[in-house]
């Protein structure tokens, strides 16, 4: 070599690098950078898993008859991990041809996909041909395949649907409890109230895949576990009589109303029609153990239409409250149906009307009574709903013509006796006693506890300047008066009782004083039939003081009437058939007055009537409670307790007859 | 006189025997990599070939196929005479030279590498390294100077440039600075001066800047290089590539994950790893260990030649020996570099471990024609051995 230094240098040259090699590989091997874990990093690289929907649970009426179950379905996925930025441009144009689906909408759901690097849903329920065309064409839908995704089927369509609620995406709260946006879960009605019964557990893939996501080895999957049956105390063919008979009358209250019918509208929107029939609520409610054996309201909705979740315009084509169970949703003025309460506490506490010295003893009837002792100092008259004097009655003349006035004289014997007393609310009392102003636990969400108006109430409205207390009371020593009693013991003024509270309160009066909670749902089982959970019946109170002379009394005048021809639903049930005399209940009108006020501040009351019936079968020996009740729809003769009947009739193994309206009366 | 030659016969016969052997050192290192190579690509593709339903010994197979060849080269080469090799230099430059052009004229695509062969893919450009190195040695080794004429210099570069050129339109960047890289130790040994040098790297610059300015250097060229610079903002794809062979390379740690338990190599999270990216799976596998051990194998490699050439019989076997050990040295570094992320992406393969026939056989060759200078090495001075 001629410069020996120069080889030398190369040398030095090449060690250099080799040793520059040697120290990164010391950096990155031996001392990586603080929080650089790539031990983990590389485990998480290969290991990836994908949830498999598990079945929603079925639910079952009382007959094992499906109500609400699933059917295999296939959708298409896209697995965000498993598609390049490089390729999201071009997939999310074959999406929107596949789909049909706006490009920004299929690019919102890939690129969300893509954040979280799960699955997200494209479409659901595939038809067979599309399931040919994708895996026909899967080179193309980078990251998209096909999995089973069980789809919701409510075989009874709009049956049932109050109670069977619906489901649809999480909202923010449910993602706040855990669930993943991409979950289904229940939104309304039992759906909602056993969602984590009916979720079951979701099955996991785990597998192992490469830098291009395609999957080496399944390294281990756990199986979807079905959600558990629900399996309801109601009898669908019921509930089908049910539903038919209220649609019934409220086509027929609506005709009624208008020769052509009407559409109540909406008060939103301007064109609601205030004196239209708006809905008709009912239930079948065991006497003896609480088991609802058929509920609902109508208009209401097919579930299904939420399966494939619902576009706005046809959630607005939804009538008003479609929705809404109102048979545990829906408050109302019991009106003369809370008469039974009063019955049975003026026979219990021994409070004769003013002017006879016993319960049995008559009085008249009056069309009007007129007292100044019971507000503001000011004469105060009452009116009896027939507005003339209706011939002297003892209570359970009372009870089957609904005389106001006999109760208002019950009523006024408890005020003058106990008036600031602890015995002033004994008819509140009687009525929590039984079930009303608190919740009646029923299974369901969104139930509403009614309620009862005492004293005490109105002095903490006037404390808190609640708006629902008339302002003008605000000047007396007490906002509570006498006339507030007298409204209570007909179940109007501000009295409110849920339909399931009064079917409840009738149940107790009539089996002897055990109120049942109401429950639809018996037993849960898993999806192989071992049983869960039990529900069963369970006693919310025992009415102690309820004894069975005045439960027989109460029963022999419910059954009047029907059976008497005074009876204010007698009418309705002229064509029942056979075992009539098995059949009790009570009518209520509720009257609400209307307080309107145009844009140049003229008042308007217009009074509207909502109208109730309570039948009890059979009256001997109760098993059914039947509350019907027609939101604006008359009175109780004339509209609710014909739209009882054929549900009545089918209790009672009659045929079934069509709903013709009845006489009016209260 | 007589007693001269009578003593001079047995020492020449002595120093020939010794001349003839081979560099056991060397030897050791090439073998003990093929052999690691061979591990390690079996390593690599079994999982992924099993998963493709193929034999798990497919690719390791054919590897072995490419390293009885190589080591059949390496035996030729380092047999070859080196005055007969100086002769064949010019036809080995302009054969290669015909090669490179023939693979732009046969392939029709934006990468034109390959040449088919049957069911092996011949690639030019790896022999074409060699007969650079053959004919820079011979040019540089005209020089009778200490120092280089700004005329050999001048031959030097255009005897790389054209080549270069050729290469640049497959385009294959990483063969290039290869090229670049050797040329410059060979001036270097060859003995330029520093306003050689100097003007050199002028050159350089200005040349690289009009590449950029006349847009020839390709975007994938750019991103990889930008990608290098920051992995991480660019995963999916260039970067991905990084970042995935960094991840594996650091999981590691310094004693491995055992042989066959690399999970990342295994499960090519990192792309190409049996060829290009070998080193990750080294890395994963064996730890920070195995991966020292590899550079030290092939740091003997490059001391042997070193040696070699500065005990070669000629100037022209001297940078015929440096030629090769720059070449080596560079693949090694530019390649282990891009798996820990110190170079950027250029497509090297590393010697004797990367799967691939061309680059394996061009190499064996290499270091043979490296041995031959040792086993042919000038003979110690007479008198130290008397």
């Amino acid at each position: 070599m001629k410069s020996p230094w120069r080889l030398g240098a190369v040398g030095f040259l090449f060690l250099t690098m080799f040793g520059i090699l040697t120290l990164q590989l010391w950096r990155v091997q031996v001392v990586p950078a603080e929080g650089v874990d790539y031990a983990a990093e590389a485990l998480r690289n290969q290991i990836d898993w994908v949830y498999t929907p598990a079945p929603r649970g079925q639910i079952v009426d009382n007959a094992g008859r499906q109500l609400a179950g699933t059917r295999p379905a296939l959708a298409a996925v896209v697995d965000g991990s498993l598609v390049p930025e490089s390729a999201v441009e071009e997939l999310v144009s074959l999406l929107a041809a596949f789909t049909g689906l706006p490009a920004d909408e299929v690019e919102e759901i890939v690129s969300d996909a893509r954040d979280r690097g799960d699955r997200r849903e494209i479409l659901a329920d595939l038809p067979s041909e599309k399931v040919v065309y994708l895996a026909e064409h899967r080179e193309e839908f980078v990251g998209v395949s096909v999995i089973p995704v069980p789809q919701r089927t409510y075989p009874y369509s709009n049956l049932a649907s109050g109670v069977l609620g619906y489901i649809g995406r999480p909202d923010r709260v449910d993602i706040e409890e855990g669930a993943k946006p991409t979950d289904i879960v229940g939104k309304a009605g039992l759906e909602a109230q056993y969602d984590s019964e009916l979720q079951g557990t979701e099955g996991q893939i785990k597998f192992r895949v490469d830098a291009l996501g395609s999957v080496l080895e399944v390294m281990g999957e756990e199986f979807p576990e079905p959600g558990n049956t629900l399996i309801l105390e109601l009898d669908i063919e019921l509930q089908g009589v049910l539903e038919n008979a209220l649609r019934e009358g409220l086509d027929l209250a609506r005709t009624e109303y208008n020769e052509d019918g009407c559409e109540p509208g909406s008060e939103d929107d301007g064109n609601e029609d205030k004196g239209c029939p708006v809905r008709a609520v009912g239930l079948v409610l065991n006497v003896n153990d609480g088991g609802v054996l058929a509920m609902g309201s109508v208009p209401n909705f097919d579930p299904s239409i939420f399966v494939a979740g619902l576009d706005q315009a046809s959630f607005d084509a939804l009538p008003e409250g479609a929705l809404i169970n109102f048979a545990v949703t829906g408050q109302y003025a019991p009106a003369s149906t809370f008469k039974a309460l009063t019955y049975v506490m003026a026979m219990e506490e021994g409070i004769a009307p003013e002017g006879a010295d016993s319960v049995e003893d008559e009085i008249l009837c009056a069309g009007r009574l007129a007292r100044a002792e019971l507000g503001d100092g000011s004469q105060q008259v009452f009116q009896n709903w027939t507005r003339q004097d209706d011939g002297f009655q003892d209570i359970h003349d009372a009870l089957m013509r609904s005389c106001n006035t006999y109760f208002w004289e019950v009523t006024w014997a408890l005020w003058d006796q106990y008036k600031g007393t602890e015995q002033e609310s004994l008819l509140q009392d009687w009525a929590r006693d039984v079930g009303f102003g608190e919740k009646t636990s029923i299974d369901l969400p969104t139930e509403r506890k009614g309620l009862v108006p005492d004293r005490e109430l109105f002095e903490t409205w006037a404390a808190d300047r609640d708006p629902r207390l008339d302002p003008s009371r605000l000047e007396f020593a007490s906002p509570w008066f006498g006339g507030d009693l007298f409204q209570a013991a007909v179940g109007q003024g501000s009295m409110l009782s849920t339909p399931v509270q009064l079917a409840t309160a009738y149940a107790t009066v009539v089996n002897g004083g055990t109120v049942w909670q109401p429950r639809l749902v018996d037993e849960i089982r898993t999806e192989d039939g071992e049983l869960v959970t039990e529900n069963p019946p369970t006693v919310l109170n025992v009415v102690e003081n309820l004894s069975a002379s005045t439960v027989r009394a109460l029963r022999n005048d419910l059954s009047r009437v029907v059976n008497d021809p005074r009876g204010t639903a007698h009418s309705a049930f002229v064509d029942f058939g056979d075992n009539l005399d098995q059949v009790g209940g009570k009518t209520g009108t509720a009257e609400i007055i209307k307080r309107r006020e145009d844009a140049d501040g003229n008042v308007t009351q217009e009074a509207v009537n909502t109208a109730l019936f309570v039948g009890v079968a059979p009256i001997d020996d109760p098993e059914w409670v039947v509350v019907v009740i027609i939101e604006r729809g008359g009175s109780g003769g004339g509209v609710a307790a014909p739209t009882a009947k054929p549900i009545l009739q089918y209790l009672l193994d009659q045929p079934v007859t069509a709903v013709s309206l009845g006489e009016e009366a209260d | 006189m007589v007693l001269t030659a009578r003593r001079t016969e047995p020492v020449t016969l002595l120093q020939r025997e010794r001349a003839l052997r081979p560099d056991l050192g060397l030897i050791l290192a090439y073998l003990a990599l093929s052999g690691l190579g061979l591990v390690m690509i079996y390593s690599a593709s079994a999982p992924r070939l099993l998963a493709e339903g193929r034999s798990p010994t497919e690719a390791v197979r054919r590897q072995l196929l490419f390293v009885l060849i190589g080591i059949g080269a390496f035996i030729i080469a380092s047999l070859v005479e080196h005055r007969a090799l100086r002769r064949l230099t010019p036809l080995a430059y302009f054969i290669s030279l015909a090669t490179l052009i023939a693979v732009l004229v046969i392939n029709d695509g934006s990468v034109k590498r390959w040449i088919n062969i049957g069911r092996y893919q011949f690639q030019p450009s790896e022999m074409a390294k060699i007969a650079v190195i053959l004919a820079l040695a011979a040019i540089l080794a005209r020089s009778l100077d200490k120092t280089l004429r700004w005329q050999e210099m001048a031959q030097a570069v255009i005897l790389v440039l054209v080549p270069a050129a050729l290469i640049f339109r497959q385009p294959d960047l990483g063969t290039m600075l290869v090229f670049a890289f050797v040329a410059v130790v060979m001036v270097f040994s060859a003995g330029t001066t520093w306003r050689q040098f100097a003007f050199m790297g002028i050159a350089a610059v200005i040349a690289s800047v009009s590449l950029f300015q006349v847009g020839a250097i390709k975007e994938y060229q750019i991103s990889r290089i930008t990608a290098f610079l920051d992995p991480s903002a660019d995963l999916a794809d260039t970067g991905y590539n990084l970042a995935q062979s960094k991840i594996a390379i650091g999981s590691g740690g310094l004693f491995g994950r055992g042989l066959f338990q690399g999970q990342q190599t295994n499960l090519s999270f990192v792309p190409e790893q049996s060829t290009d990216f070998i080193f990750t799976a080294i890395g994963e596998q064996l730890g920070f260990i195995g991966a020292t051990v590899v550079i030290g194998l092939f740091a003997v490699i490059t001391w042997r030649l070193l040696v070699a050439a500065a005990n070669g019989r000629d100037r022209f076997s001297q940078l015929v020996a440096i030629g090769v050990a720059a070449m080596l040295v560079f693949h090694a570094f530019v390649n282990i570099g891009m798996t820990v992320r110190l170079t950027p992406v250029t497509g090297l393969p590393l010697p004797f471990l990367s799967a691939g026939g061309t680059a394996y056989v061009a190499m064996s060759v290499a270091i043979g024609l490296g041995h031959s200078v040792w086993m042919r090495r000038s003979p110690v001075p007479v008198d130290a051995d008397l």
